[in-house]
C-alpha cells in the first residue's frame, strides 16, 4: 500500500455521539444502525418480549440524542446505551405488571429455544447447551449475553447493571455451574464440577 | 487475584477462575486476573476441558442472540420519532433509499448466503458528496452514480452478515453502486480523489472478515 495520507479507521463512537451533541442527526443514526440490533437483542432477551424489545431499543436512541451534549465519556458509548437499555427495560417491564397488560405478548415471542420432540431430534451437546442458556434466570442469563455476546467487562456488566463487580464474578460462577450441572443431569460430560 | 467477595456468596479461587474463564475468552481480562487465568491454564489439565466448555457457551450464547432479528423497519421508525421529537430535519440526511436498504437488511433471514438475499437488493446508491477522507459529515446520498467515482469490485463471504457490511461501508463513505454482477460481484463506490485514498480504502475493505475478493476497479483520475 502506498503511504497513507489520511487516520485509517472509522468515526468512533465516541466522536459520533459529539456530533449527536451538536444536533448531528445522521450521526444518531449511525450509532442506531451500529448498535440497534445488539441492544434490540439485549432487551429481548431480558424481557422475553419483541414488542418491548422494539420499544425499548427506539426509546434508547432517543435518549442517545437526549442526553448526548451530557455524555462525560467515562465508559464505551454501548456500554452506556446498555445500561440505558436495561434500565428502561426494567421499568417497562414494572409498568406492564402493575397495569396487568398483554399477557398474550410474550406468548407471541419467538421461542428461539425448540419443541420437546424437535430437541429430542438434534439433541447433542450443543443444542442442548443452547437450551439450557435460554433456560437459565434473567439474572444469570443477562451476564452470560453480556459477557459472551456483548463481550463487555466484569466491571463494565456491573455498570450496566448497577450491581457490584463481586455479584458479577458470582453471577457468573453459579451462571456456568447451573449448566455444568443441567448438562450433566443430560448425560453430557462436563469438563469442570 | 484481586476478586472482591460476597460474604454470603464466597467462591473459592478455582470458582473464581471458571467465573473469569467467560471475560478471559472475550478478551477484556487483564492484569491479575489475566496472569492468575494464564498461570490455570498453563499448569492445570483440567483448565483446559474447562475452556472447552466456556467456548461452547460463547458459541451457543452468540448463536442464541443473533437468532433474535430486529424489526424491518426499525430505522425507518426511529427516523420518524426522531424527528417528531427534534423538529423537521435542517438538511436531508438519510433519504428513503438507505432506509428501505436497512430494512431490506435486517429483514433478512439469518443464514441466507449473500450474494442470493442481494439480488433482492437492485442497490443503485452512491454518495454524493465523496470528499477525500469521506467521512464527518452527514451520510448524504443520491440516487445517481458519478460517471468518475472510483470503484472496486468486491465479493462477499457467504457467512458475511449484511449489517455489518453496510455499517463499514457507511463509517468509510464508500457505498454499494450496483450488484451482483454474475460471479456475486459488488461495485463498491471508494470515496477518494487520490492513489493513496483509493489504495487505504481499498486496503480496509480487503481487510474485512466479510470481504472474500478484491478487485481493483476505477482508481481516481487524478492519481496522486
Amino acid at each position: 500500500m502506498v503511504g497513507m495520507t489520511a487516520a485509517p479507521g472509522q468515526q468512533t463512537d465516541r466522536e459520533l455521539v459529539e456530533r449527536v451533541a451538536s444536533g448531528d442527526r445522521a450521526a444518531v443514526r449511525l450509532l442506531f444502525m451500529r448498535h440497534h440490533a445488539r441492544i434490540y437483542r439485549f432487551v429481548a432477551r431480558q424481557t422475553g418480549s419483541d414488542m418491548m424489545a422494539d420499544d425499548v431499543a427506539n426509546e434508547v436512541f432517543l435518549e442517545l440524542w437526549r442526553q448526548a451534549p451530557s455524555f462525560e465519556g467515562r465508559s464505551e458509548v454501548s456500554t452506556w446505551l446498555l445500561g440505558i437499555a436495561r434500565f428502561k427495560a426494567l421499568s417497562m417491564l414494572r409498568k406492564r405488571k402493575e397495569v396487568a397488560i398483554d399477557e398474550d405478548a410474550a406468548a407471541a415471542v419467538p421461542d428461539t429455544a425448540d419443541t420437546p420432540e424437535v430437541a429430542l431430534m438434534k439433541d447433542d451437546k450443543a443444542a442442548a447447551l443452547r437450551r439450557m442458556v435460554n433456560a437459565l434466570p434473567e439474572e444469570h442469563r443477562t451476564v452470560i449475553d453480556l459477557a459472551y455476546y456483548h463481550a463487555k467487562s466484569v466491571t463494565e456488566i456491573g455498570e450496566i447493571l448497577s450491581i457490584p463487580v463481586a455479584t458479577v464474578k458470582t453471577r457468573m460462577f453459579y451462571a456456568r455451574r447451573k449448566l455444568g450441572e443441567a448438562l450433566q443431569a443430560a448425560g453430557f460430560e462436563r469438563g469442570w464440577p | 487475584m484481586s476478586v472482591e467477595k460476597n460474604p454470603s456468596e464466597a467462591m473459592s479461587q478455582r470458582d473464581e477462575l471458571e467465573a473469569m474463564l467467560p471475560f478471559y475468552l472475550n478478551g477484556t481480562l487483564d492484569g491479575a486476573d489475566l496472569a492468575a487465568v494464564e498461570d490455570w491454564l498453563s499448569n492445570d489439565p483440567a483448565a483446559i476441558a474447562a475452556l472447552e466448555e466456556a467456548e461452547a457457551e460463547f458459541s451457543v450464547t452468540t448463536a442464541s442472540n443473533e437468532a433474535l432479528r430486529p424489526a424491518a423497519d426499525a430505522l425507518s421508525r426511529f427516523s420518524r420519532a426522531l424527528d417528531a421529537e427534534a423538529g423537521p430535519p435542517r438538511t436531508a440526511s438519510l433519504p428513503s433509499s438507505l432506509s428501505r436498504l436497512w430494512s431490506r437488511f435486517v429483514a433478512m433471514p439469518a443464514g441466507v448466503a449473500w450474494a442470493a438475499a442481494a439480488v433482492a437488493l437492485a442497490l443503485v446508491l452512491v454518495q454524493a458528496a465523496v470528499g477525500p477522507g469521506g467521512r464527518g459529515g452527514p451520510v448524504d446520498l443520491a440516487g445517481t452514480e458519478r460517471a468518475d467515482l472510483p470503484f472496486v469490485l468486491v465479493t462477499f463471504k457467504p457467512q458475511a452478515t449484511l449489517a455489518d457490511v453496510a455499517t463499514f461501508l457507511a463509517d468509510q463513505g464508500a457505498t454499494i453502486v450496483s450488484g451482483p454482477a454474475p460471479g456475486g460481484m459488488f461495485k463498491i463506490g471508494i470515496p477518494a480523489t487520490t492513489d493513496a485514498d483509493y489504495e487505504r480504502i481499498v486496503g480496509l475493505i480487503a481487510a474485512q472478515p466479510f470481504a472474500d475478493t478484491v478487485t481493483i476497479g476505477r482508481r481516481p483520475e487524478n492519481g496522486g
